[in-house]
């Protein structure tokens, strides 16, 4: 079906919804643009999340560039279990609304979310406590990992440095460090 | 390959003599002609269109070219290491239509397939700063703007430049191309200062999103003509694109490179990932809505461009790398528009400075084995 077969009810709950979230020209255009299946699936997502432009932008640049890449519908992305089950589950709408994001990127991202989830699990492993936080590049572009010291005083400033220390010795900071080329 | 046919030309008052103007005109008769003023250009462009990108391509303009032809390859970007690769355009705009090419961007404003007539003035500017440094060694493309060889048949450049820097020793010049129009440069004896090279994706994506090009076989084959006839070539697999199945799709295309081409004759191989400006992207998805190159998993880089994220792409790097280097390791590689620490992952070395890796390149042509030093193979296991 194309956007001339499109049901005037469906094409004007979009325009309403575009009204009243003040969504720009070119954002109510791409969405106007899919199939009537797609359109309709995304606006029961975006009324169920309250999605406003920037939001809605991602969701419509991710959901295209999963469909086109796996060679499925909208539909059938959103009909997706690990998305349902986000979209299920009894909590804010905004809490809600990170967990169906993050479940996207997921997606959207295979390789990069496994190994940002990696590196987590990795940082975890070192026990390192709560006052030393290792922190990776956005997207993991580049190589500059930063460690953050949280220190009242100097014996704490010595504690955090034995235990990273201890990580040098055992190769633990090496494991997280060697993780960050392995995909 | 479909040859371009415009299905308009236009020539700027004064310029209805120039050689390569009358080289098109015999090759064009049923082609309209216009004779404009200057600055007809900016009026033409500001017409509205639907896509003015694709219906600027299709007005072909001969004019002066009044700025100087000779600049700094605009890879060469503070952070990135650089090839000191230097380029010369007489085109602007090209006849063919790839979805992630970046004078989508580029030239959105001023999107006519110009022809610059004043070839003459190139030669001399080029000649001026060439000769006159006679110490050091050049590297000058004519692919930047466009296509180097898709309009050789209608223009003729390739007469011009080829005999001009095979009369000079320290000047070798790369036409870039994804066309297979060799012909014009079988009867020219390049004296090893022209290097012809290739843009190579595996086939899939050629057919996919390299509208207008010639198919990779065809390709292939005419890098085995012009290697034939004397030419050393190259090869350029950028955008190196990530998709679905591309560890198949690029390991198949560096095998049938080394299954038709004599790897002794090839002058070098560039890797670069695909890189995008946020701009260009929007460009691509209203273009080419079906596009699989934004389905990557890109992100955005220092530079503000869009590359596949780093762990990613430096595994393709060394992926492909590893195969080329099983086939031809003496053939050198290097990489376009890299950190120094993705060089270093890559290749475990970093040039020291631009000139390390301009001299890399040119060194193997000038017969100075001494001189040779081809940048290194991949050490790192996979």
């Amino acid at each position: 079906m194309t956007e001339h077969n499109v049901p005037s009810s469906l094409s004007d709950q979009i325009t309403a919804y575009a009204r009243e979230k003040h969504l720009s020209a070119r954002t109510l255009a791409r969405w106007h643009a899919w199939p009537v299946e797609d359109q309709t699936a995304l606006l029961g997502l975006a009324c169920e999340l309250q999605l406003n432009e920037n939001h809605l932008r991602d969701f419509l640049d991710w959901l295209e560039e999963i469909a086109v890449r796996d060679r499925c519908t909208v539909g059938a992305i959103l009909e997706l279990p690990q998305l349902r089950q986000q979209l299920g589950a009894k909590t804010t709408r905004n809490e809600k609304l990170k967990g169906v994001k993050e479940a996207l990127r997921k997606l959207r991202y295979p390789c990069l979310s496994r190994l940002e989830a990696d590196l987590r699990a990795a940082v975890k492993a070192l026990a390192l406590g709560g006052q030393i936080r290792i922190s990776f590049p956005p997207a993991l572009e580049g190589d500059a990992v930063t460690f953050t010291l949280t220190v009242r005083n100097v014996r704490e400033l010595a504690e955090c440095l034995m235990r990273l220390q201890r990580r040098l010795e055992d190769g633990g900071l090496q494991r997280v460090f060697d993780l960050l080329d392995q995909v | 390959m479909k040859w371009y046919q415009p299905q308009e030309i236009v020539i700027e008052q004064g310029e209805e003599n120039a050689a390569v103007v009358q080289r098109a005109l015999v090759r064009l008769p049923d082609v309209p002609v216009r004779i404009v003023a200057r600055g007809w250009e900016q009026a033409a462009a500001a017409a509205p269109q639907s896509d003015p990108f694709a219906a600027g391509k299709r007005r072909l303009l001969f004019a002066r070219r009044r700025s100087p032809f000779l600049e700094h390859c605009p890879a060469g970007t503070p952070g990135l290491v650089c090839c000191n690769y230097l380029v010369v355009s007489l085109i602007s705009n090209c006849p063919m239509d790839c979805s992630y090419c970046f004078l989508q961007e580029y030239l959105a404003n001023n999107p006519t397939l110009k022809v610059f007539t004043n070839v003459t003035d190139l030669l001399a500017e080029v000649a001026a700063v060439v000769d006159r440094q006679p110490w050091r060694q050049f590297r000058i493309g004519t692919g930047e703007l466009s296509d180097s060889l898709a309009l050789d048949p209608l223009l003729g450049f390739s007469g011009d430049l080829i005999p001009f820097f095979a009369a000079r020793p320290n000047a070798l010049l790369e036409l870039k191309t994804k066309s297979d129009c060799v012909a014009g440069l079988l009867a020219f004896d390049p004296k090893d200062r022209v290097v012809v090279s290739w843009s190579l994706t595996p086939p899939e994506i050629a057919n996919s999103e390299e509208h207008g090009t010639a198919p990779f076989a065809a390709r292939l084959e005419a890098a085995r003509r012009v290697q034939a006839a004397g030419y050393k070539v190259g090869f350029h697999l950028d955008p190196l694109i990530e998709y679905p199945g591309w560890e198949a799709g690029y390991h198949e295309t560096v095998a049938q490179i080394f299954a038709t081409i004599d790897a002794r004759r090839v002058a070098w191989i560039s890797l670069g990932s695909l890189r995008l400006t946020p701009a260009l992207r929007t460009i691509i998805r209203r273009r080419f809505p079906r596009t699989r190159l934004l389905s990557g998993e890109q992100v955005p880089c220092a530079d503000g461009k869009w590359r596949t994220f780093q762990a990613l792409r430096v595994r393709m790097y060394r992926t492909v790398t590893r195969w080329i280097q099983e086939a031809a390791p003496q053939v050198p590689l290097y990489l376009c528009m890299e950190t120094a620490a993705v060089w270093e992952k890559v290749f475990a070395y970093a040039p020291a400075c631009d000139k390390e890796v301009a001299r890399a390149l040119i060194h193997p042509h000038l017969g100075d084995p001494a001189a040779a030093r081809p940048l290194p193979p991949v050490s790192r296991p996979q």
